[in-house]
């Protein structure tokens, strides 16, 4: 280990010498990954499983981490927590990894991170978990540091989509959300900033996913005749309680959660219906650097990447992968450390894709500052290792999800700081 | 320590207090043959009574009384009881399938109050920065790994020989009794109803315990840990260890979390790069295969039920 900085000087003077396909790797630093492959995840693990291979192929070709070829180790949880705590576990003890990517499940990475990844010191880094308990664990000093994660929090969301609500002059709002830890911090923290706004939320209703009907829930909902209503849902389950919502005289004032952001939802409702509604999303759709990342998704796998996580799980990553090449060495403390320093900033920018991370390799071995732009856009963690992001506001326009309005990072932090 | 062994000690902890569990449902089914299968309904009312009463106090929360660890385990232990009793109670006259399926609906309702009773178990969330049993005093990780498997298998040891010596008891022999034959048991005078429901409770309450012992190592607890899979994965280790004997409920447990869990990473080392992918299916084949290849070669599990022939019988 001693030698990395060394070989990783020498790699970096490979690439400068022309030598495009630096491969001259004779030692291995393993990353693991644990990811719902099968279970009740299993529609997205797998290929957000291929999308962090991605990220450490393009890092390969590249030139490997210091001098060394990164060798990807999945592992599956099987959605269950015993199973991904006991995967994560043979990865650090095991395969001595010094990061960790995953989990999906909010309820399978926090187990992770307290009983294994926090006490070996091992940076873990998550694609899709969203729960606020982790922020609360970070607060507290329970995670160490060690806990990052690269989808945007529910915080910048509620606050974004309730001060939209309050422009639009909303007086009283019903909640029903999915009962899930995305679905029940969501609609709590809207709850909390649309109050503070001045409107009246007559009601948060959960719902359980995948029933036939959820009658009783859009009933509970409507009693209070509320004037708009704000919708915590995915496509299938979403369409379902929209379509109950509308058919029961419920107003067409929607807000809908960035999961229902998808042609799926908008077909079976109807677009008509639709004319009225807004949501959310991460605003991971445009900019180079996500171009960039498509692209080579495309080169890759034959297909766009259209699927929850993976653009998420590249940047989780690249973002371990650069850390590991600022720090020069490949150890989770050193890993923790260095995340901030490849993030942010002011160095210069770094795209997805296999010139991108020459480029850094390049000026990293020149001590230069260097910055990651990733497929999501640019990333910069906060002390709880949360991200905020840009965002885009989305409706329904001829028929069709369009994006009708766009938020910066300026324009977020000014609407979470009004709700201070 | 690390390496190898120390995921041993990991695993181990693990394999051990599931042991406990399946230990449970073997004084149930292996015994008095009580098809209890919601096995998970009453580990996770032992986890989440050990984690309200220990937890920290949260404004958002009714729970977090910060309790000593060990009065902790006892208070969730005897929620379990309380709620096996009434469980018990309104079920035990129901027969082996109808049992099951009562169990059954009975875990899952167990799990879904979890889910959205928000105030006292954390909802979807859960319940997090639970504190571990005495962590402060060892200086590394893995040194604390060791004692925490000290503790639970000196647990694990202490319901072992506290359930042979009960089923060597009189008392054992009427579960036998009443599960090969009710009607001569209670020819005998003795009341069948009573004795199911005594085994019952006591089985819930160790796997009580073993749901108390698990939120001490993990420090978490969320609605998560107890999805049905769980019951099955108890009841194959019982299968497959061999019901109606605790050293097989204990052989049962290590040898199917092992299977469970080190076939992952097995494959892991096996299967080229590419595949990675297809690992996760190929991996719950290879457990449904090796268990079902199990009860092939040996029907009545590893380590079957003992003979029990009166010595007077010569």
């Amino acid at each position: 280990m001693k030698s990395l900085i060394v070989s990783g000087l020498m790699g970096a003077g490979l690439i400068l010498s022309g030598a495009g396909t630096a491969q001259a790797q004779d030692c291995e630093i393993a990353v693991g990954s644990v990811l719902s492959i099968t279970g009740s995840m299993a529609a997205i693990g797998s290929a957000i499983g291929d999308a962090g291979k991605l990220a450490i192929d393009h890092f390969n070709e590249a030139g490997g981490v210091n001098g060394c070829e990164v060798n990807f180790i999945l592992r599956d949880d099987q959605g269950s927590p015993n199973v991904g705590v006991d995967a994560a576990k043979t990865l650090v003890e095991i395969e001595k990894v010094p990061v960790l990517l995953g989990a999906i499940q909010s309820g399978v990475s926090l187990p992770i991170l307290t009983s294994v990844t926090v006490p070996a010191k091992v940076t873990q880094i998550s694609c899709c978990s969203s729960a606020p308990s982790f922020t609360e664990l970070a607060k507290e000093g329970g995670t160490q540091g060690y806990w990052f994660r690269t989808l945007p929090t529910d915080r910048p969301q509620a606050a974004v989509l309730a001060t939209i609500a309050a422009e639009k002059g909303y007086k009283k709002i019903a909640v029903i959300h999915v009962n899930s830890d995305y679905g029940v911090s969501l609609a709590t923290r809207f709850k909390e900033d649309a109050e503070k706004l001045g409107i009246e939320v007559t009601g948060v209703t959960p719902y359980n996913q995948e029933q036939a009907s959820y009658r009783a829930e859009v009933n509970a909902a409507l009693q209070a005749e509320p004037d708009a209503l704000f919708l915590v849902a995915f496509p299938a389950d979403g369409a379902t309680v929209a379509r109950e919502w509308i058919s029961f005289g419920g107003s067409q004032n929607l807000i809908l959660s960035n999961a229902l952001r998808a042609d799926e939802f908008v077909e079976s409702v109807g677009a008509q219906y639709l004319e009225n509604a807004y949501g959310i999303d991460n605003a991971q759709v445009e900019g180079e650097s996500v171009e960039a990342f498509n692209t080579s998704w495309k080169d890759a796998k034959g297909s766009d990447p259209n699927g929850p996580g993976l653009h998420v799980m590249y940047d989780a990553a690249a973002v371990a992968l650069l850390a590991m090449e600022q720090a020069g060495e490949a150890d989770g403390t050193a890993i923790r450390d260095n995340i901030r320093k490849v993030t942010g900033g002011e160095g210069e920018a770094i795209y997805p894709g296999v010139e991108g991370f020459k480029k850094a390799k390049t000026l990293i071995a020149e001590g230069k500052p260097i910055r990651y732009v990733g497929a999501t856009g640019p990333i910069t963690f906060d002390e709880n290792g949360d991200v905020t992001g840009p965002y885009l506001i989305y409706g329904v326009k001829d028929g069709e999800l369009a994006t009708l309005d766009r938020w910066d990072k300026a324009r977020v932090d000014a609407a979470l700081e009004k709700l201070q | 320590m690390t390496g190898f062994a120390a995921y041993l000690v990991f695993f181990l902890i693990v394999a051990l207090t599931y042991s406990i569990v399946v230990m449970g449902l073997n004084i149930q089914w292996g015994y008095t043959g009580l098809f209890n299968a919601g096995v998970v309904g009453f580990f996770a009312i032992g986890a989440y009574g050990t984690a309200i009463l220990v937890g920290p106090d949260r404004t958002h929360l009714i729970g977090g009384f910060g309790l000593p660890f060990p009065l902790a385990v006892l208070g969730g232990m005897a929620l379990c009881a309380l709620a096996a009793l009434i469980v018990g109670l309104a079920t035990l006259r129901l027969r082996e399938e109808y049992l099951a399926i009562a169990t059954f609906g009975i875990a899952i309702s167990i799990q879904l109050v979890a889910l959205n009773f928000e105030s006292l178990t954390g909802g979807a969330q859960g319940l997090v920065g639970l504190p571990r049993p005495l962590f402060g005093l060892f200086d590394s990780p893995a040194s604390y790994n060791l004692f925490y498997l000290g503790v639970v298998a000196v647990m694990a040891g202490l319901v072992y020989w506290a359930l042979e010596t009960a089923v060597r008891s009189p008392w054992g022999r009427l579960l036998k009794a009443v599960r090969e034959d009710e009607t001569a048991a209670r020819s005998l005078g003795r009341n069948p109803a009573r004795v199911r429901l005594e085994v019952f409770v006591l089985g819930c309450v160790l796997m009580g315990l073993a749901g108390g012992l698990y939120v001490g190592f993990i420090g978490y607890v969320s609605p998560l840990d107890f999805l049905p899979i769980l019951t099955f994965q108890i009841w194959a280790m019982l299968i497959v260890g061999g019901s109606g004997n605790n050293r097989g409920a204990i052989v049962g447990a290590v040898g199917v979390w092992a299977l469970w869990a080190m076939s992952g990473l097995a494959i892991s080392r096996l299967l080229p790069v590419a595949y990675q992918s297809q690992g996760g299916a190929i991996q719950v084949i290879l457990i449904g295969l090796l268990i079902v290849l199990t009860l092939i070669f040996r029907p009545r599990g590893l380590i079957g039920e003992a003979e029990s022939v009166s010595k007077h019988a010569d």
